[in-house]
């Protein structure tokens, strides 16, 4: 079988494997684990594989049927698609691996596989996302994205739950009509779905209606904003990510958010054009929103009393950075904000399975009674603490990098005064982490006996925190070996 | 509902219903509908099943251990139908050019897998449908 | 006059612009939750009327082969399937959207949003 033909299998392995999977068993015993962990060794075995034979022999396009461009349906795979592929099928593989023994206190018994069923159809769509070229094709995957992740917020049959899903289901119906409305109006003026004939199709209409062009831009912007929660449609975000159980709030605030900005990054760059884009000051409102909602997210964070809800506000404001490395549309702000999208993946997870491991163990959301909690569990609260620091800005893990380049391509780009609102946002960041860390680890718990002992979770959970926190730690003392990927496939995006 | 009138027409109505049902899957490539309208016209029937003579009694003709076969086969038929042209050597989903019989325009037999896809996603369709108002009837 | 000429002859788009507005305008403002199930379906059918209105080709017919004619102008097939996916789409989530009505029913006991943040604001402040 010809290697072109490895991100559909791929895909194809977790729709196979999702679907067929309530059919064959009943019961979630350890055929199951292994049947569910045997299908993670080959994904990413295979998108590993992709990953290395785009660099070698470049990017390739591939059709299905054989139509060609102008009929049928593309998938562009190319160096950032690869590479995006790679950091879902890998964080996703680790979130797994934790809800093994975590979901037994979290739902009922008989959800255990109609759960897996959902998590596979959210990978399978993510994947799909990343991958097209074709508009329609990307609103198709992003339904049956929206669909997935409200299923596993309500799994749980809890009444916070029911609420929380149903405003998360409204609010991004409502996001992905407006994505519809802004599609048709692209359709009507160049004829064309595919991202490339669209793109040629654009520099020739631009001079005869631009006000089709200018709403088209509007309604797409506003819908992809809902869905990724820029600031002031942020509103589903703090009741969805905070009553989900822990693993699908770490899959929903790792992954699922970050596909819609790199879906904006698409638009932008791709179907629009740098020129065109400019002319329409989309980058001006992408920077006003994005450094407005990097301060009002922190500022909410910190009136917080309930730790998840805490670490969802705390998402509200790291997605402004992303948005400002977009906004800044050169080639260092772009890779900034790319970066900064892995980095941001690699620790809010961490802090969201930590979190779920205290609660797991001490059943306990309030962050005023967290003292003396660091010798009771010291590998879930080291590896909090390490994600935090990363947060706040501190050298040596790979949070302080992202913002390092963020500032760096701020100045390069003869916009100075950001870096007033980035140092801010780091300093507002620091007042709501490190009050958790001190009461953790240096306020005593009068009725605790031991003095040092060792985590009582299951093995499967402290893993997934050990690989995690290991894999922060790395990348921020070696950025070079994500850097160097990133800023080798930002200059064929943008053209 | 106890209703004799609704349950002695229902009891002639719902085989012409059917029939049509499948007429349109069918002919799914030759005139409008397709796999979607004519399996949401099997549904309808059987919702009409439902409504007429009661939730047990339906439940026996299309038990959740059947449906849950159909949906799940005709997904796999469907991929497997794109496997097939992936193992003779060209791009997933090829229709004419990878050995599928091309056929006659006009005729049943003809235009590749279109007619076999369209049957599955009929099928399909028409149990989701009933699956899902079983469900919600059985709420309580 | 121009303006009434020029709006009559794109009487589609105009209506489904209103419709939109409308259905936006529902979901919004009323507190039921029915009601903004049912105007997330007035916004849908809106989108799916602006869609096919694009394919329209005057002096077109209907895009189906018969065996023996000759050449003539068809209307564009293409926006018709893209629409028959998207109304699977509204299918799905109309038919969500109910089933948490229901379960949300049963928890609280009343369908109007505004009396759910009462009994949710009241049960939270401990």
């Amino acid at each position: 079988m010809n290697s072109t033909h490895y991100p559909i299998i791929m895909m194809l392995l977790f729709l196979i494997v999702g679907v067929s999977n309530p059919v064959i068993k009943k019961k979630f015993d350890n055929i199951e684990k292994t049947i569910i962990m045997s299908t993670f060794f080959i994904a990413i075995s295979l998108a590993f594989y992709t990953f290395i034979f785009i660099k070698i022999e470049g990017p390739f396009f591939y059709n299905f049927g054989g139509w060609g461009r102008k009929f049928g349906i593309e998938f562009a795979i190319d160096g950032f698609s690869s590479l995006m592929s790679l950091l879902i099928v890998l964080l996703s593989a680790v979130i797994v691996w934790y809800s093994f023994r975590d979901i037994g206190h979290e739902m009922d018994d008989e959800n255990f596989i109609s759960y897996y069923t959902i998590v596979f159809l959210l990978i399978f769509s993510m994947l799909g996302i990343t991958f097209s070229n074709d508009l329609f094709n990307i609103y198709v995957f992003m339904e049956i994205l929206s669909l997935t992740s409200c299923g596993i917020i309500s799994i749980k049959h809890k009444k916070v739950n029911f609420l929380a899903s149903f405003r998360y289901l409204i609010l991004n119906t409502l996001g992905s009509l407006s994505f519809f409305f802004g599609i048709a109006l692209l359709y009507m003026v160049t004829g064309h779905l595919n991202i490339i004939e669209m793109n040629l199709a654009i520099q020739q209409v631009w001079q005869v209606t631009p006000t089709n062009i200018l709403l088209a831009t509007g309604f797409i912007f506003i819908g992809l904003a809902i869905k990724s929660a820029l600031f002031p449609m942020h509103i589903w975000l703090p009741d969805a990510h905070s009553s989900a159980p822990s693993p699908s709030s770490a899959l929903l605030s790792g992954l699922v958010v970050k596909v819609y900005i790199f879906t904006m990054a698409k638009v932008i760059f791709n179907v629009l054009g740098k020129e065109i884009s400019q002319a329409l000051d989309i980058d001006l409102f992408l920077s006003i929103f994005a450094a407005i909602s990097m301060v009002m997210g922190s500022i909410f964070a910190i009136a917080q009393k309930d730790i998840k809800r805490m670490l969802a506000y705390s998402s509200v404001a790291q997605i402004g950075y992303m948005f400002l490395g977009i906004g800044i549309a050169t080639e260092l702000g772009l890779a900034a904000g790319f970066f900064h999208i892995f980095s941001h993946a690699l620790m809010k997870s961490a802090l969201f399975l930590s979190a779920g491991a205290i609660i797991y163990k001490k059943d306990l959301r309030d962050i005023s009674k967290f003292d003396g909690l660091g010798y009771e569990l010291p590998i879930s609260m080291s590896v909090f603490t390490i994600a935090a620091l990363g947060m706040i800005g501190i050298p040596g893990i790979v949070g302080f990098m992202s913002k390092f380049y963020l500032a760096e391509a701020v100045i390069l780009a003869g916009k100075p005064y950001f870096i007033v609102v980035i140092l801010l946002s780091s300093f507002l960041n620091a007042i709501y982490y490190l009050p958790i860390i001190i009461s953790a680890f240096i306020k005593k718990d009068p009725d605790r006996e031991k003095l040092l002992e060792f985590d009582d979770i299951p093995r499967s959970m402290y893993t997934s925190l050990i690989i995690l926190g290991f894999c922060m730690v790395l990348f921020g003392m070696f950025p070079n070996l994500l850097m160097n990927t990133i800023t080798a496939v930002v200059p064929t995006f943008i053209n | 509902m106890d209703d004799l009138i609704v349950k002695v027409i229902s009891k002639i109505i719902i085989p012409f219903m059917q029939v049509f049902g499948i007429f349109v899957i069918l002919h799914g490539h030759l005139s409008p509908g397709g796999g979607f309208a004519g399996g949401a016209i099997l549904g309808a029937s059987l919702i009409l099943l439902t409504l007429a003579f009661g939730l047990n009694d339906a439940k026996k003709k299309m038990p959740h251990s059947m449906s849950k076969l159909v949906e799940t086969g005709s997904i796999l038929l469907i991929i497997s139908l794109g496997l097939f042209s992936i193992l003779n050597g060209y791009n997933f989903l090829t229709n004419g050019a990878s050995g599928f019989n091309l056929g006659k325009t006009g005729e049943i037999i003809s235009a590749g897998f279109i007619p076999i896809a369209t049957l599955a996603i009929g099928l399909k369709v028409g149990s989701t449908l009933i699956t899902l108002f079983h469900t919600i009837i059985e709420e309580d | 006059m121009d303006l009434i000429k020029s709006l009559l002859d794109h009487i589609n788009y105009v209506g489904s612009v209103t419709l939109f507005v409308i259905g936006l305008y529902t979901v919004l403002t009323h507190s039921n939750l029915l009601k903004k199930v049912i105007g997330i379906n007035i916004m849908e059918t809106s989108i799916f009327l602006f869609f096919v209105s694009i394919g329209y080709i005057s002096g077109g017919k209907t895009p189906i082969i018969y065996p023996g004619t000759e050449d003539v102008y068809y209307v564009n097939p293409l926006p018709s399937t893209l629409i028959l996916t998207g109304i699977v789409v509204a299918l799905s989530i109309t038919v969500y959207s109910l089933s948490l009505i229901m379960r949300l029913y049963k928890e609280y006991g009343t369908l109007d949003m505004d009396k759910i943040m009462e009994i949710r604001s009241e049960t939270q402040d401990e």
